[in-house]
């Protein structure tokens, strides 16, 4: 694949708006998401979510509906068209009503807002969106979450935490949470909300009664900011990455919430320790890390461990490429190293 | 209605970037944003180049973006091919004009303007194939990459040609690109929803009735065809099959079929379950309305006419995609179209060709007696 970005701007290859808001608004069990667009571009999302909600073991797909914007509209407008798809979703039993623009509609210059503005009878929530022409993959994740969040009023605190803007489309997106829950019972602590993974419209009312909030990555810091000025809620950027990471997660956890965390600490550490004693085979292992597809965070954090297994450095003849990925708390780290232990051994 | 719920099928861009990443010698770029151009390359899991284009170059012009990516490639020996998306399309540019001096093959295809099928042709067109009469042999027709079996296809029928000693002409669209414009004078199809036009059709190669037809005729036009050791080999398979339905017809009621297909995968399920185990088929629908007026099929490109013609005739036994996995309930299930998530497709699998039948009905067989219909 040549793909031959500039240099200078690399949003060339990040993906678009619709993709990241779809990964939201399909999440909201019942509701429906209206893709003002041609059908191709709605096909290419739900063939995605397909793909990805099959890897999670859920068969189901989403209410994705296509305005199937074609020529005719291109050339004359397509907001009767987006008016139509509307008034036929409002007539079955939604909860509400995500209305998703393309870039082919935003370069005809349709008032989305506008249509969406109109009496259904049930909320109709415009998401700016506009394909690529309104940023990129994760811009299209912020601003879904931001107007999910909108709907929202503000509440009455609670303990409970709330996890925000998990990677829907991720592999290992319930594995992740799972961990992330994992450490919050060691602190005595429960989730309030997955904003916004496998919900209901009118589970958004409890948004504001966390705590916490928990970001998925940094990227999803204006979010955060969003749920900050909104809600008062506080947040930290980003679930935990790799050993010491996870300590310093849960030590957080503990300082924002005004736990003392300090038993919760030092009994993850101990299971961290015994971890790597299950990996002291790898110990003097010639292998280096194979980092193509990874972040600075993800490096970092291989590097960590490296060290703390002694791997020894690989020649080009001796040399086992070692995958380096989003290693989530303890037991994403523990995936990680078996997947070691496999480019070791294979 | 024009809205559709869960669109099941790609766009014409898509169709293109099948047909041209086929051949050999092209180096095919798709004018448009990473979100567009990210699609066809997992779908297709071809190499395809991209211009990736973004908010800038909408607002200040896209050539200087294309011209860079075009002469990025031009020292690849290979032709290029453009392919607009549904943006540049219409931003009002010259793209021909923008191009001179490259010898570049422009598809305008974007997504608004059809399906997959649409841009498939008009890609083909645009390359603009033809016969050489001094070509060997028959050229093989509907090698679409989007078709999870057309690899499959392609080496089962050179298996079969191999068997008949006829020479393979040109493979539509899976060949070196100097090929597409020496074809053979005839061709044989192996799915008739991607048609290349080239040719004198000989026929098709999808179940063994229009199999046997083919190479009669084939052995009638090629000088030097051989045929009856494919004509040995369809009557050995065929008589297995026989037996293995016939078996299972000892013990079952035969299934009530819903077909999801394009039309010529369509009308080859619906062939053999009928022939073969005397099946019901309940409803055939099919991805676009090319034929479906002429077929009596019924068009099902949403998701939601496919869960109501499943919920209306209650199958017990579903042929589709993996969309139509999802919501046929617990009918026993055959893959036959894209997508077919969810599974790991790794050898390439046949629907064409002998083995193509054998393939699909023992996965049929096997799939109804795992559900004990």
């Amino acid at each position: 694949m040549t793909s031959n970005p500039l240099p200078v701007n690399s949003s060339r290859l990040g993906g678009c708006t619709l993709t990241g808001a779809i990964s939201v608004t399909s999440h909201v069990r019942d509701a429906v998401t209206i893709i003002h667009g041609p059908k191709g571009c709605s096909h290419h999302n739900v063939s995605l979510l397909h793909a990805s909600w099959l890897d999670n073991d859920h068969a189901l797909l989403p209410e994705l509906v296509s305005t199937g914007l074609s020529e005719t509209e291109v050339i004359f407008g397509g907001e009767e068209l987006l008016r139509q798809a509307i008034r036929h979703a409002s007539g079955h039993e939604v909860r509400a009503i995500f209305v998703l623009s393309t870039c082919i509609v935003d370069t005809i210059g349709d008032d989305v807002v506008a249509v969406c503005s109109e009496e259904y009878g049930v909320p109709v929530i415009p998401v700016p969106t506009a394909g690529f022409l309104g940023g990129t993959f994760h811009d299209g994740v912020n601003n879904a979450l931001i107007a999910l969040a909108a709907t929202a009023m503000p509440c009455q605190k609670d303990r409970g935490i709330n996890i925000i803007g998990e990677m829907n489309l991720e592999y290992e997106v319930e594995e992740n949470y799972a961990e992330i829950a994992r450490l919050l019972s060691l602190l005595g602590l429960n989730v309030n909300l997955r904003f916004v993974h496998d919900v209901t419209y009118d589970q958004f009312a409890r948004l504001g009664a966390a705590q916490l909030n928990i970001l998925r990555s940094p990227a999803l810091v204006p979010v955060g900011e969003y749920l900050k000025e909104r809600f008062g809620t506080p947040y930290l950027p980003s679930f935990p990455h790799g050993l010491s990471g996870t300590l310093s997660f849960i030590r957080s956890v503990a300082g924002a919430c005004g736990i003392d965390g300090q038993a919760a600490a030092s009994g993850e550490c101990r299971r961290q320790e015994e971890l790597i004693a299950g990996f002291a085979d790898l110990s003097h292992a010639p292998a280096s890390l194979e980092p193509t597809h990874a972040g600075t965070d993800e490096i970092l954090v291989a590097e960590e461990l490296a060290a703390a297994l002694d791997l020894a450095a690989g020649t080009p003849e001796n040399n086992a490429r070692l995958p380096v990925s989003a290693a989530i708390g303890t037991a994403g780290t523990r995936r990680m190293l078996h997947r070691w232990r496999r480019a070791i051994h294979a | 209605m024009p809205e559709c719920n869960n669109p099941l099928w790609p766009c014409a861009m898509t169709g293109a970037a099948a047909c041209l990443a086929g051949f050999d010698g092209i180096a095919v770029v798709i004018h448009g944003s990473s979100g567009c151009y990210y699609y066809p390359t997992t779908l297709l899991h071809a190499p395809l180049h991209g211009t990736f284009i973004c908010e800038e170059d909408v607002i200040f012009g896209s050539e200087g973006r294309l011209v860079e990516v075009i002469d990025g490639l031009a020292g690849t020996g290979k032709r290029i091919a453009v392919i607009t998306t549904c943006v540049p399309a219409i931003l009002g540019e010259d793209i021909r004009s923008m191009l001179d001096g490259h010898d570049v093959i422009l598809v305008d295809s974007p997504g608004f303007s059809g399906d997959v099928e649409t841009g498939y042709g008009k890609a083909l067109a645009m390359l603009e194939p033809g016969i050489d009469p001094a070509s060997p042999g028959v050229n093989i027709d509907g090698v679409c990459l989007f078709d999870p079996f057309a690899a499959g296809n392609e080496q089962e029928v050179r298996r079969l040609f191999a068997m008949a000693s006829v020479p393979v002409g040109t493979v539509f669209s899976h060949d070196r690109l100097d090929r597409a414009f020496h074809a053979a004078a005839f061709t044989v199809g192996t799915n008739g929803d991607f048609p290349s036009g080239i040719g004198e059709h000989l026929g098709g190669m999808l179940g063994f009735d229009e199999i046997r037809t083919t190479f009669t005729r084939i052995g009638e036009v090629i000088d030097g065809a051989v045929c009856d050791p494919v004509f040995a080999e369809l009557d050995q398979q065929e008589e297995r099959i026989v037996r293995a339905c016939d078996k299972y017809l000892h013990r079952y009621d035969p299934p009530v079929a819903a077909i999801f297909a394009g039309s010529s995968y369509a009308a080859f399920a619906a062939r053999v379950l009928g022939q073969y185990l005397d099946a019901e088929i309940c409803c055939t629908g099919i991805r676009t309305c090319h034929g479906a007026a002429a077929t009596g099929m019924v068009e099902a490109s949403g998701l939601s006419r496919v869960k109501e013609l499943i919920h209306t005739h209650n199958p017990d036994l579903v042929i589709g995609s993996s969309f139509e996995r999802s919501v046929c309930g617990n009918a026993a299930f055959v893959g036959i179209i894209p997508p077919l998530r969810g599974s790991i497709l790794l050898a390439p699998a046949p629907r064409a060709g002998i083995n193509g039948t054998l393939s699909f009905v023992e996965q049929v067989l096997n799939a109804c007696m795992d559900k004990k219909i």
